[in-house]
C-alpha cells in the first residue's frame, strides 16, 4: 500500500473531505495561504477559494467562537489552533459554548466543530509550545477528544471527526507529523471511542496514545525479545471518552497495568483510566496500576530539562518490569 | 422624526408588553416561583423594540443576559419565553435553560448568554455563514457597556471589520456593569467610538428615544445587508432594577435614578401619542389592557405546566452517544 506520513495524511482528509461535502470549511492562524505551521492545511486555499478557507488574525477566541456560529448554521468548520498550548485563549469558548450548545438549547442545534492543533513535547519549543493538554477537556461534558497516532488514524479520524456531530478537539502530536505508514488512498472514517489492540500480550497491558505509543510499542518489542515479558499494548485513538470494554478485557486477561501519557501526572487522563479499572476490575488486578508520566513539572527550554521530564522508554521499561515482579 | 401612527402604536404595545412581562417576572422571583438569576430589562425597552423592528426572518440575534425583550421581539410565544424562565418544560429550551439561555432557533434566537461577550465571537460564525452561503442573513448582537472590556469585543470587531461581515452590534450603554461605571471603566464616554480602530463605524443615540433607536438600527441593518459591513449602534439609557433583581444597587445615587424614571421610554413615547392626538386615552388603555390578558395567560401557562423530568438530565449531551445515569 502508498505509504503517507502523518501530516500528508492529515492534509488528504482535509482535501477529500472538502470536496465530499460543500459544508466544511477551515479557519484559523496561517492556514490559507502558507497551508498551516505545520502544512496540514497546504493546498486547500487553491482548490476551495477563500470562502471555505479563511486565514485569521491572531484571535483564537473569535475562531472558535465562528466556528460554532457556523456549525449553529450548518457549517462544518475545522478550525486550527495552531499549538495546543493557546487554547487557552479559546478555552472559554470550547467550554462554556460548543461543549453545551446543543445540552442549554434542548437539542436546538448541534456544535459540530472539529478544533485541530498541534500539541506534545520534544521540539524543543519550551513551556508554551509543549504541553499536553488532553487533561484539560476530560472534566467537561459534551466535548469528545480524539488523538491518533499513526498517519493511518490521522486520515481516518479526521474524517470521521468532520462527520461526527458533536464538537470534537483533535489532538495532533507535533512529533508525529513526520513519520510514515500506510494510508490507503480513498477517504475512510475510522469509529471515535474504539481504541486498537496494536499489539497482543498476556503479561502486561499497556495503554498509551500519540507518541508515547511509539515507544510503548518499542519497548514491547524489546521486552519480549530480551526478557520474555509479553505486553499487550493498546493505542486509545480517542481519550475522551476513552474505551474502557478493550481496556478491561484486556486487563482481566494480563491482570497488571501501566498507563503510559504524555501530560503531567497529577489528574492526567491516567488518573481516570486507574481509577476505572480499580472500579471495575479490581479483582483481575495481580499488581497496583502503575502510571508513567511526565513529572509534575512545566517543559522546560534546555534539552535537559525537557528530557528529564518528558517520560520514554526506559521509564515504560522500569514500570512494565515493576508490575511484572510486583 | 415622523413615523406613522400604526409603526409608533405597534412600538407602544412591544414596549409595553416587555415593561409588564419584566415586572410580572420580578414580582413572581420575589415569590419564589422563578429560580436562580434574574436580570431585568425594565427602562431599556425602547433599546430593545426600537433595533428588533429591523429583524427579519431569516435573521439571526444574540439577545444578552437583560434581554427577556429582545427574546419576545423575534416572535416566539410570550407563554414560550416566560416558562423557560420559570423552569418549565413548556419553555423555549424546556426549562434546561432559564432566563440568561433563552433561545429559539427556528425563529433566529440563537440564545443568549451567561459569559459576558462571548457571543461576540458566536456572532462572527452567523455573519460568516451568511457569506458562505450567500444569503442576506444579518446578525444582531446585543452587549452592555462592560462587556466593552472583554477580549472576544476586540477580537469580533477585528474579524467583523476584515470580513466585512453582516452585523449590528448592539451596545446598550445603561452606564454600569454591576456597580462600576462605564466611565471608570472605559476612557471614551461614547463606546460607539470603539469601533474606529476596526473601521466598524459607530453612533451613539439616545437609547430611550425608540423612533431614534430605530432609525440607527435600521441604517445599520441595510448597510449590513448591503454587504457594507458591520456598524455599532450605542444606545444610551438607564436600568431602572439593582443588577440582578434582588440587588439593592446601593452603589447609585437615588437621584440619578429618579432623574433616569423621569426619562422613561414608555411614558415618553404615551406622551408622543397624546399631545398630537395621534392615540386618545381609550385608545392606549384598550393597548395596556391587551397586554395584560397576554402576560397572565402566560403566567397561568407558565405556573402550571410542569417541570422537566430527570431523564431530561440526560438527553443531549452529545449527539448519537448515550451517557449514564444515577
Ligand atoms: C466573562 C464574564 N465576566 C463577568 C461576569 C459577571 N457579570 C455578569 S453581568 C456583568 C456586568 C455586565 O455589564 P454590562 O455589560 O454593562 O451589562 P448590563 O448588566 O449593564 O446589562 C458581570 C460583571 C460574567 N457573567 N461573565
Ligand atoms: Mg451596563
Amino acid at each position: 500500500m502508498r505509504t503517507l506520513n502523518y501530516k500528508e495524511a492529515l492534509n488528504e482528509a482535509l482535501h477529500q473531505e472538502m470536496a465530499n461535502d460543500s459544508r466544511v470549511i477551515v479557519l484559523g492562524e496561517d492556514v490559507a495561504r502558507m497551508g498551516g505551521d505545520f502544512g496540514v492545511t497546504m493546498g486547500l486555499l487553491d482548490k476551495f477559494g477563500p470562502d471555505r478557507v479563511r486565514d485569521t488574525p491572531l484571535s483564537e477566541a473569535a475562531i472558535i467562537g465562528a466556528a460554532n456560529g457556523a456549525a449553529f448554521c450548518g457549517l462544518r468548520p475545522v478550525a486550527e489552533i495552531m499549538f495546543a498550548d493557546f487554547i487557552t485563549e479559546c478555552y472559554d469558548q470550547l467550554v462554556n459554548n460548543s461543549a453545551k450548545a446543543r445540552y442549554m438549547f434542548n437539542g436546538q442545534v448541534m456544535a459540530p466543530i472539529v478544533v485541530r492543533t498541534a500539541s506534545g513535547a520534544g521540539f524543543r519549543a519550551a513551556y508554551h509550545h509543549s504541553q499536553n493538554i488532553e487533561a484539560w477537556f476530560m472534566n467537561i461534558p459534551g466535548l469528545t477528544v480524539v488523538a491518533p497516532a499513526t498517519p493511518h488514524d490521522a486520515k481516518g479520524l479526521l474524517i470521521a471527526s468532520i462527520r461526527d456531530d458533536n464538537p470534537i478537539i483533535f489532538l495532533e502530536h507535533k512529533m508525529l507529523y513526520g513519520t510514515s505508514g500506510e494510508v490507503p488512498e480513498e477517504p475512510y472514517a475510522l469509529p471515535i471511542g474504539v481504541a486498537e489492540v496494536k499489539r497482543p500480550g498476556t503479561d502486561v497491558t499497556i495503554v498509551s496514545s500519540m507518541k508515547q505509543l511509539h515507544y510503548a510499542l518499542a519497548v514491547a518489542d524489546q521486552l519480549a525479545a530480551e526478557e520474555e515479558i509479553s505486553c499487550e499494548v493498546i493505542d486509545l485513538r480517542t481519550i475522551k471518552p476513552f474505551d474502557k470494554a478493550t481496556i478491561l478485557s484486556s486487563v482481566k486477561k494480563t491482570g497488571r497495568v501501566v498507563l503510559v501519557n504524555e501530560a503531567p501526572k497529577t489528574g492526567s487522563i491516567n488518573a481516570e483510566i486507574s481509577a476505572v479499572i480499580t472500579e471495575e476490575a479490581f479483582r483481575d488486578l495481580k499488581a497496583p496500576v502503575e502510571r508513567v508520566n511526565s513529572l509534575d513539572v512545566p517543559v522546560g527550554f534546555a534539552p535537559v530539562l525537557e528530557d528529564y521530564v518528558i517520560p520514554g522508554p526506559a521509564e515504560i521499561a522500569k514500570a512494565v518490569r515493576k508490575v511484572v515482579d510486583y | 422624526m415622523s413615523t406613522d401612527k400604526q409603526t409608533l402604536l405597534d412600538y407602544y404595545r412591544k414596549m409595553v408588553l416587555i415593561r409588564r412581562f419584566e415586572e410580572t417576572m420580578e414580582e413572581h422571583a420575589r415569590k419564589g416561583y422563578i429560580p436562580g438569576f434574574l436580570h431585568l430589562g425594565i427602562g431599556q425597552e425602547a433599546a430593545q423594540v426600537g433595533t428588533m423592528a429591523s429583524f427579519q426572518p431569516g435573521d439571526y440575534v444574540l439577545p444578552d443576559h437583560r434581554s427577556h425583550g429582545v427574546c419576545l421581539m423575534v416572535g416566539t410565544p410570550t407563554r414560550e419565553v416566560m416558562a423557560e424562565i420559570f423552569g418549565k418544560k413548556t419553555g423555549t429550551n424546556g426549562g434546561r435553560g432559564g432566563s440568561m439561555h433563552v433561545a429559539d432557533f427556528k425563529r433566529g434566537n440563537v440564545g443568549n448568554n451567561a459569559i459576558q461577550g462571548s457571543t461576540m465571537a458566536t456572532a462572527c460564525g452567523l455573519a460568516l455563514a451568511a457569506q458562505v452561503k450567500k444569503t442576506k442573513s444579518v446578525t444582531f448582537e446585543f452587549i452592555g457597556d462592560g462587556t466593552v472590556g472583554r477580549g472576544e469585543f476586540h477580537e469580533s470587531l477585528n474579524l467583523a471589520g476584515i470580513w466585512k461581515l453582516p452585523i449590528v452590534y448592539v451596545l446598550v450603554n445603561n452606564g454600569y456593569a454591576i456597580s462600576t461605571r462605564a466611565t471608570d471603566a472605559h476612557p471614551l464616554a461614547d463606546l460607539a467610538k470603539m469601533g474606529c480602530a476596526y473601521k466598524v463605524p459607530g453612533i451613539t443615540v439616545d437609547g430611550n428615544d425608540v423612533e431614534a433607536v430605530q432609525a440607527a438600527a435600521k441604517e445599520a441593518t441595510d448597510r449590513a445587508r448591503r454587504g457594507d459591513g458591520a456598524t455599532i449602534i450605542e444606545l444610551k439609557t438607564y436600568r431602572w432594577q439593582g443588577h440582578f433583581s434582588g440587588d439593592p444597587a446601593s452603589y447609585r445615587p437615588e437621584e440619578e435614578v429618579k432623574a433616569w424614571k423621569e426619562k422613561c421610554p414608555i411614558k415618553r413615547l404615551r406622551e408622543k401619542l397624546l399631545k398630537p392626538k395621534m392615540a386618545d386615552e381609550a385608545a392606549l388603555k384598550a393597548i395596556e389592557d391587551d397586554v395584560e390578558r397576554e402576560i397572565q395567560d402566560a403566567l397561568k401557562f407558565s405556573i402550571d405546566s410542569p417541570a422537566p423530568t430527570i431523564a431530561d438530565a440526560l438527553s443531549f449531551v452529545y449527539v448519537g452517544r448515550e451517557v449514564t445515569g444515577k
